[in-house]
């Protein structure tokens, strides 16, 4: 048996940790005196600290250490939260990863500049008469204090001594170990926890700060505190008298200097029985989630694809065979690979808001950066997609916020100028449509300046001078390859590099992009992605002796083609669809399969969004499902086809760039339109 | 790193006993138990460890009583092991066994 190595496992936690710390942070950067952040803030930073130097990360534990102080104070209400400080620990977090990614690295300079910027943002913060009054020396009270943590605790980061020097911190501790669950060597998980702790701490704190100790811990432990007075705590003391002063005593008296040993197992009544059950559900909800390699769910994925082929081939051979049996096992089988494969797919599939929060962070640096005011608001962060699509979207959605932020959003004195207030706005949105995710980026800035993109592309030879473009022609010219009306290059944008990025990205995602925008108002950009790039439903379809599939999700409908309609049709290439024109493609002529046509050809209506055509073909053969394999780099430049895949028989069907096709009928339709 | 003697079977664990290579450390140690009747660790004066050594120690105790083998530290835990012992609490309330075990006190396990 294979255990995961620490040290990645780590580090996966360790980027988590700092990406909710990050969260923390910029939703804290919102309403400074949002306490629940603060405190959220400084759990992320206290685990990472002590999982940091559990795991032998010395320079990231003593640099977080710094930060998880600054935050203690922030908690404790003897520095109020900042902007500064906040952005002082934002950049804190950067130099955490690196800390994580290369421990040994040379940061010692970098460390100490941002320290000096840390304790910058805490001086200037610190507000004297915020600070807590002089109080009378608190009373030294006796606790004893039981607890345990889960198994699995230290192999999670947690670290059980960091626990014990801070209690022991608080005052004058005595600590037992209870090591009568440690099993033989031979039956150990040396990464495993079996040790409980017993301790009788003479503290003038709070109860309050011992339950801080265990904040971070306290949702999956055993805890335990009673406030002892002399009684409990003399040596001759009974376990029942123990616990019959067990409850929580504010003027009870310090315990004794010399407490004596304490049973180990006593029942507490201080402890809410409902408490261990609820922590309990909350173990065994925590238990039900299993972190995958994402490499594994991609082989996994190619063995369902595999499995879908030969599943195909089973089905092929069971209908020519007059096998019955052969026949119900085949069904069993396409119907159980039909489950396997939607299983996958949602195994596959993943919330966008992974992929939008690092968007906030980003924002809130470009505004720093441009001195504009810039909030970001981002609806449907539940929207799954599946994780390559995810993870291929992340650049081109930072070229495009990155150009709203610089390009889009005016200054805050142009905005109010304008009417507008001072602060921009950039929403970032998702939601599913059909067989796509939709990903709009909207601003609203100052919009894109029509007269300047013509101008541009004509002064780069893009267009022909006065050439006729529609809108979104003329709009879409931004993603050409070297395209910026920016006036100045900045850091951000406006070398012309990055939209064409985009537009490359989504063509290879299958995906479109469509951008409006309108003079002082904003722009708008929606990229449609489909859901996924392993496995569609597909329509097979014959044209000719070649066999294509098309996307099921674009699929409108279905109609024939007679003869007489046929003969009727040529030279316009439109079908009246319940009072509409509809343009149409006749594949085999784009095919040039020279093969005579079917006598009752059939049209396939597709669609993208409003825009509609009909493609002919010679035979509906029915639906497949259909494992995408990609085109080789030879057929690269094929628009046509996005894609390959094999059927039941061996043989191969491309798949039809539904996008692609939609667009040549629509341009086909304004050609024979202008031709009258 | 193991080496035999003629009495004992002396297995001198590496420099760095924490969470990142207790596995392995309690892979080595079970063999060398398993395989001799009497064994004694010998610890880097310097050696990095925290809990988990602690619990991989008593464990192997454990196993080689059950096992009717001996198993010893060659020199009594000191700096910053004893420290560990202290802050882990299981210095406190020793056992005769322990202490033994631990500190040399009395006879060796």
């Amino acid at each position: 048996m294979s255990f995961p190595d620490p040290i990645a496992v780590f580090r996966t936690e360790a980027a988590e940790l700092l990406e909710q710390i990050e969260t923390g942070l910029l939703d804290l950067n919102h309403d400074l005196a949002d306490k629940e952040q603060v405190d959220a803030v400084f759990r992320g930073l206290h685990t990472l600290k002590g999982s940091g130097a559990m795991f032998g990360f010395e320079a990231l534990a003593a640099f977080t250490h710094h930060c998880e102080t600054a935050f203690d104070q922030v908690r404790k209400g003897i520095v109020p939260a900042t902007h500064d400080l906040v952005t002082a620990v934002l950049g804190a977090t950067d130099h955490m990863r690196a800390l994580v990614e290369t421990p040994n690295g040379d940061y010692e300079a970098a460390s100490e500049v941002l320290l000096a910027g840390l304790r910058a943002a805490v001086a200037a913060a610190a507000d004297p008469s915020q600070a807590p009054a002089t109080t009378a020396p608190a009373k030294a009270t006796g606790y004893r204090i039981r607890f345990s943590l889960p198994v699995n605790a230290m192999a999670n980061g947690t670290n059980p001594l960091g626990l014990l020097d801070e209690l022991a911190e608080l005052g004058t501790c005595r600590i037992r170990a209870d090591k009568s669950d440690i099993p033989s060597l031979d039956m150990l998980v040396a990464t495993d926890l079996h040790v409980r702790w017993d301790l009788e701490l003479v503290t003038d704190k709070p109860r309050s700060d011992i339950e801080d100790v265990f904040i971070f811990v306290m949702d999956e432990m055993q805890l335990e505190i009673e406030a002892l007075d002399g009684t409990a705590a003399a040596p001759a003391a009974a376990p029942a008298v123990a616990v019959a002063v067990a409850a929580p005593t504010p003027s009870a008296a310090p315990v004794a200097a010399a407490p004596a040993p304490v049973p180990a197992r006593a029942p507490a009544q201080a402890t809410p029985p409902a408490e261990p059950r609820q922590n309990e559900a909350k173990q065994a909800k925590s238990a039900e989630n299993v972190r995958v390699p994402a490499e594994r769910l991609d082989e996994l994925m190619d063995r369902v694809g595999e499995l879908v082929i030969a599943q195909s081939r089973l089905s092929q051979l069971a209908n020519s065979s007059a096998d019955l049996q052969l026949r119900a096992v085949s069904e069993d089988v396409e119907r159980l690979s039909g489950e396997l494969r939607d299983t996958m797919m949602v195994l596959r599939m993943v919330p966008v808001a992974h992929l939008f929060s690092r968007f906030r962070r980003l924002v809130h640096d470009l505004a720093i950066e441009t001195g504009k005011k810039i909030e970001l608001i981002t609806e449907g962060e539940s929207t799954e997609v599946d994780k390559s699509v995810v993870e291929r979207l992340a650049d081109p959605l930072v070229h495009l916020v990155r150009n709203s932020c610089d390009h889009g959003l005016e200054t805050p004195e142009e905005r109010i100028a304008a009417g507008k207030p001072a602060a921009g706005r950039i929403y970032l949105t998702a939601r599913q449509q059909a067989g796509e995710v939709i990903i709009t980026i909207r601003d609203d800035g100052r919009g894109i300046n029509r007269e300047r993109v013509r101008a541009k592309a004509e002064a780069s030879g893009l267009i022909a001078p006065s050439a006729s473009l529609s809108d979104q022609d003329l709009l879409q010219l931004i993603f050409q390859p070297g395209f910026s009306t920016a006036q100045q290059v900045t850091n951000l944008s406006g070398r012309g590099v990055g939209m064409d990025v985009v537009k490359r990205t989504i063509d290879a995602l299958r995906g479109t992009i469509n951008v409006a925008s309108q003079n002082g108002e904003g722009s708008n950009i929606s990229l449609a992605i489909p859901l996924t790039l392993a496995i569609i439903d597909g329509l097979l379809v014959r044209v000719g002796n070649g066999r294509y599939v098309i996307p099921l999700s674009a699929v409108e409908e279905c109609l024939e083609l007679s003869l007489d309609d046929d003969m009727r049709s040529r030279g316009r290439s439109f079908i009246s669809l319940r009072d509409s024109l509809v343009p149409f493609i006749r594949l085999r002529d784009l095919f040039r399969t020279g093969s005579k046509p079917d006598p009752f050809q059939k049209v396939v209506v597709i669609s993208t969004g409003s825009e509609r055509v009909g493609l002919v073909v010679d035979q509906i053969i029915g639906d497949h499902q259909t494992v995408i394999k990609s085109m080789s780099k030879l057929h690269h430049d094929v628009d046509t086809f996005s894609g390959a895949t094999i059927l039941g028989d061996g043989g191969v069907a491309l798949i039809l760039d539904v996008g692609h096709l939609v667009t040549e009928g629509q341009q086909q339709e304004a050609q024979l339109r202008a031709a009258g | 790193m193991l080496s035999d003697t003629a009495a004992s079977f002396t297995i001198t664990l590496p420099d760095t006993l924490t969470m990142r290579n207790i596995s392995s450390v309690r892979d080595d140690l079970l063999q060398a138990i398993q395989e001799q009747d009497n064994v004694i660790v010998q610890l880097p004066a310097d050696a990095q460890a925290d809990l988990s050594f602690l619990q991989l120690m008593e464990s192997a105790r454990i196993y080689a009583g059950t096992a009717g083998k001996r198993l010893g530290l060659e020199r009594p835990v000191e700096g910053r092991l004893l420290d560990l012992l202290k802050r882990a609490g299981f210095a406190e309330d020793m056992s005769a066994g322990d202490a033994g075990f631990w500190l040399h006190q009395g006879e060796i396990q």
